[in-house]
């Protein structure tokens, strides 16, 4: 059995609402897995405590009309990726932090919260990151229905 | 100034020792550090939302230049992670021709930490020489491609441009003679005693640490982390080129030196065997696509600094959905708020250096002015212009008067 | 009282120590950038920094004491300009000469470091305070090996006069080879003293920005600068004098080219020792200087000593 099969063998076999359709093998190295806000925790706890992945190398967000969606990837160093997705409705878009198993995910959370508007759980206080200390309340950029507005468009 | 006072230096978003924007405040007492807080995000761009509204083709010339050194390594993971969504198999040349250009561009980057290394400790002759022979590097990279950096060698399913026997024979040629400058380097570096004092000791980082802090690159490998994204999810030629990864268990900056000049010896192996095995063929797909089908990845490249990391997710149009990039520097800079605790001010420029920070890569998305909502707070040019005026005038230099001083002589002529 | 003033403001005082002071920097600046393998600048670049800089805006911060800060670089550079009249050029007289005026030299060439101090302190810039305690702190630790190496050649002339040391050495030039320890250790305690590589802590560019001078500008920074550039070859000059007593009393022409040799060939010698060295941290500078240099400095100070008893008996 490949390292991909295996992993997906032992979280099928760890967590009963994880079948079999929602771990996606999309080709060898990549493993691909969908779990709800509420099993979010205890599926990440278990990847990173059981299966040794020990590397968080991001994490994307996604704005998906209704919902932001947020995409972990973690690595073992060698072997397969998995990538978690999780998401959460707009209206209270409340996620945890996962610092206390990666403290290097500090930016990457920071980037969700000014990018998706996101809320995170858990951090640390510190700088904002990436925009500006001035850059005003409700904006995040790469929310879908965010237009840029550029001073030439205004002149046009 | 050995009392108890502490206080706080600004090391930045203007400083000698930073290359680019970004702000260091440093609370000191005396000449140690007590701890650092770090301010990203002065060079956000807003590549990644950029990158929503373009093409695929646009985008591979955006993201080739979030960063100057690295661009190949950003167009390549970018243009990977494409061609996997759209199931293309890349022609075996262009494959290899991609990987001589990464190696070749490693090459050019690590000479430059190096010079950039020698001048934060102060060690400009150092900078002078290495710099010297960093031009045959990019002469050669200007011959394959045709610039000396942002290359603009891929496009979706291929490369766009051949390699002649000839153009063979001189980077054969320049290899043979950086390899000869490069050992020199490694003596100097490794023997030299100010630099041995300047670099042991500095900045360490545990074996335990750079995997907790997620560290990448050579900045993890010379704490003993094994990790290379060539040899742990090989992409491009990799898999069928022989090389060892490099690691250090100095675990400090003088660690991180030897890593980056030793990597320096594998690339030049590495380039030979790719010359040497490069198979004939066309270098490019026939008609790629311009729609790419819905579907998403993600792709990994080892940068000179690191992990490279790109997701796409394509929804079957011309332009994708959402691009994610995180450049190496970004996952390293937690490991640098560790490394600093309790060092010397005199460090910090080489602690910061080691990882060689590239922070234009690590600030990529967003900042264009936003309109609507704070029109109040966004200055038109007239507006800018009297608020200079009104800076100076307050400090008793009036450029007006200058001005009308001028206007009156041009008119007397 | 015309005569003074020629010596003062124009040979060997001011506008002399000036020009060959820019063109000892054009010197080093060369020789650098020679065996850095660059190009390198003209011979007139210096001056014509020195001028341009004259003609820019001086900016004085807020914070800082006006008079402080405009006064040190005045300080800083008639000391070191002092300093030089009292060291011989093409004989073994000098324009000023009393018996201890080698102590006196040595003290003058100290001010221009305090001065720096002061005028890094009071322009109120965290760079500028954290540069001049640095300056300060390096100071104490150069000093004494500069001393001692010195002094002990002086010890074995039996003056403290340094005319009558360069007389004592003309006079049997091989005496001069026993201070070889010396010379090596006052060379590189100059290197301190110039703030030049690998002692150029107080003004380490990537560390803090330009150290005490960060602040200065116009023609506060191009005194400032010239103070540097006379200070070089006031050391050199010293170092010269008392460690290199060769051609002297032959016709003053060939007497003074073979000064400036001589102080070019010891400024030949900084530039090389800082194009091979990287820039030590404060702490590595002050142990080496008190570990090393303060036991070979004792060393030829018992050199001389025993051989002071050698002689006369």
């Amino acid at each position: 059995m490949s390292a991909e099969e295996s992993i997906k063998k032992e979280l099928t076999e760890a967590f009963d609402f994880i079948g079999e359709d929602k771990i996606n093998i999309q080709r060898p190295g990549r493993i691909f897995i969908e779990v709800g806000q509420e099993n979010f925790a205890k599926v990440f706890d278990y990847a990173v405590r059981q299966l040794k992945f020990s590397h968080l190398c991001t994490i994307t967000g996604f704005d998906e009309k209704e919902r932001l969606a947020f995409m972990y990837h973690l690595t073992q160093g060698p072997g397969p990726m998995l990538n978690i997705k999780t998401s959460v409705p707009k209206e209270k878009p409340v996620i945890k932090s996962v610092t206390p198993y990666f403290p290097g995910a500090d930016c990457y959370e920071r980037e969700l919260e000014d990018l998706f508007g996101a809320t995170v759980e858990g951090l640390m206080p510190g700088f904002r990151y990436p925009l500006p200390d001035n850059w005003p309340k409700g904006q995040h950029p790469l929310l879908k229905d965010w237009k840029q507005d550029t001073s030439e468009q205004k002149k046009g | 100034m050995h009392n108890s006072k502490e206080f706080k230096i600004p090391i930045g978003p203007q400083h000698p020792a930073l290359k680019e924007p970004e702000s260091f405040s440093v609370a000191l007492r005396g000449e140690k550090i007590l701890g650092v807080d770090i301010r990203l995000g002065y060079n956000h761009r807003g590549i990644e939302k950029a990158c929503e509204e373009r093409s695929y083709v646009q985008d591979i010339y955006l993201i080739e230049r979030i960063c100057g050194i690295c661009s190949h390594a950003h167009a390549t993971a970018f243009i990977q992670a494409v061609e996997e969504i759209a199931h293309l198999a890349v022609p075996e040349r262009a494959l290899y021709i991609r990987t001589l250009v990464g190696e070749l561009e490693r090459v050019h980057s690590h000479l430059l930490w190096l010079g950039v290394a020698g001048h934060e400790i102060g060690f400009d002759t150092l900078l002078m020489y290495t710099w010297r022979d960093r031009e045959i590097v990019m002469d050669i990279l200007a011959d394959l491609t045709g610039n000396r950096v942002n290359y603009g060698i891929n496009s979706i399913g291929g490369v766009r441009r051949d390699i002649s026997p000839a153009q063979v024979k001189d980077v054969l040629k320049a290899v043979d003679k950086l390899e000869e400058r490069t050992k020199y380097y490694i003596e100097v570096a490794t023997e030299e005693t100010t630099i041995i004092k300047r670099l042991s000791g500095v900045g360490v980082l545990a074996y335990d640490d750079a995997i907790k802090l997620d560290a990448v690159g050579p900045t993890a490998r010379a704490s003993g982390v094994a990790r290379d994204v060539r040899r742990d999810d090989p992409y491009a030629a990799y898999d069928k080129i022989q090389f060892n990864v490099i690691t250090d268990t100095h675990s400090d900056v003088y660690g991180r030196t030897v890593v980056r000049v030793k990597e320096l010896m594998e690339s030049y192996g590495m380039i030979r065997e790719i010359l040497k095995k490069m198979p004939e063929g066309p270098i490019a797909i026939k008609a790629p696509p311009r729609r790419i089908p819905a579907g998403e990845a993600i792709s990994r490249y080892e940068a000179p600094r690191g992990e490279d990391v790109h997701y796409v997710k394509s929804n079957g149009t011309e332009k994708p959905e959402r691009v994610k990039v995180r450049a190496p520097t970004l996952a390293n800079v937690q490991a640098v708020k560790h490394m600093l605790k309790d060092r010397f001010l005199a460090d910090m420029p080489i602690v910061i250096a080691a990882i060689d920070p590239c922070f234009s890569c690590t600030d990529r998305s967003i900042a264009i002015e936003d309109g609507k909502s704070r029109k109040k707070n966004v200055m038109t040019w007239q507006e800018l212009h009297d608020y200079s005026i009104k800076w100076h005038r307050e400090r008793g230099f009036d450029p007006a008067e200058i001005n009308r001083k001028f206007h009156k002589t041009m008119e007397g002529k | 009282m015309l005569a003074s003033l020629i010596y003062i403001l124009i040979f060997p005082g001011f506008a002399f120590l000036g020009v060959f002071g820019l063109f000892a920097e054009f010197f080093d600046r060369k020789l650098y950038a020679r065996l850095q393998n660059r190009v390198g600048p003209p011979w007139f670049q210096p001056f014509a920094d020195f001028i341009k800089l004259l003609g820019k805006e001086e900016i004085v911060p807020c914070d800082a004491n006006p008079a402080m800060f405009t006064l040190v670089p005045v300080i800083a550079l008639s000391t070191v300009v002092a300093a030089f009249l009292y060291i011989p050029l093409w004989n073994t007289t000098s324009l000023l000469s009393f018996n201890g005026d080698i102590i006196v030299i040595l003290y003058l060439l100290t001010i221009p470091t305090l001065a720096f101090f002061i005028g890094g302190w009071y322009s109120s810039s965290l760079f500028a305070r954290i540069g001049s305690v640095r300056a300060v702190t390096q100071l104490f630790a150069y000093e004494v090996p500069l001393f001692i190496g010195i002094l002990s050649a002086a010890l074995l002339a039996n003056t403290w006069s340094l005319s009558e040391i360069m007389t004592f050495y003309n006079k049997s030039p091989v005496l001069a080879l026993f201070n070889i320890l010396g010379f090596g250790v006052s060379l590189i305690a100059l290197l301190g003293k110039l703030e030049k590589v690998p002692f150029d802590i107080p003004e380490a560019e990537t560390e803090i920005v330009a150290g005490a001078f960060t602040e200065y500008s116009g023609k506060f920074l191009a005194l400032l600068r010239l103070t540097l550039d006379v200070e070089m070859v006031a050391g050199a000059a010293l170092l010269a004098a008392v460690f290199l007593p060769f051609g002297l009393g032959a016709n003053p022409v060939i007497g003074f080219i073979f000064f400036i040799a001589k102080v070019l060939f010891v400024i030949a010698l900084i530039t090389l020792l800082r194009t091979v060295f990287a820039r030590l941290r404060i702490d590595q500078m002050i142990s080496f200087c008190w570990k090393r240099m303060v036991p070979v400095a004792i060393l030829q100070l018992l050199i001389c000593l025993i051989l002071k008893g050698v002689i006369q008996r």
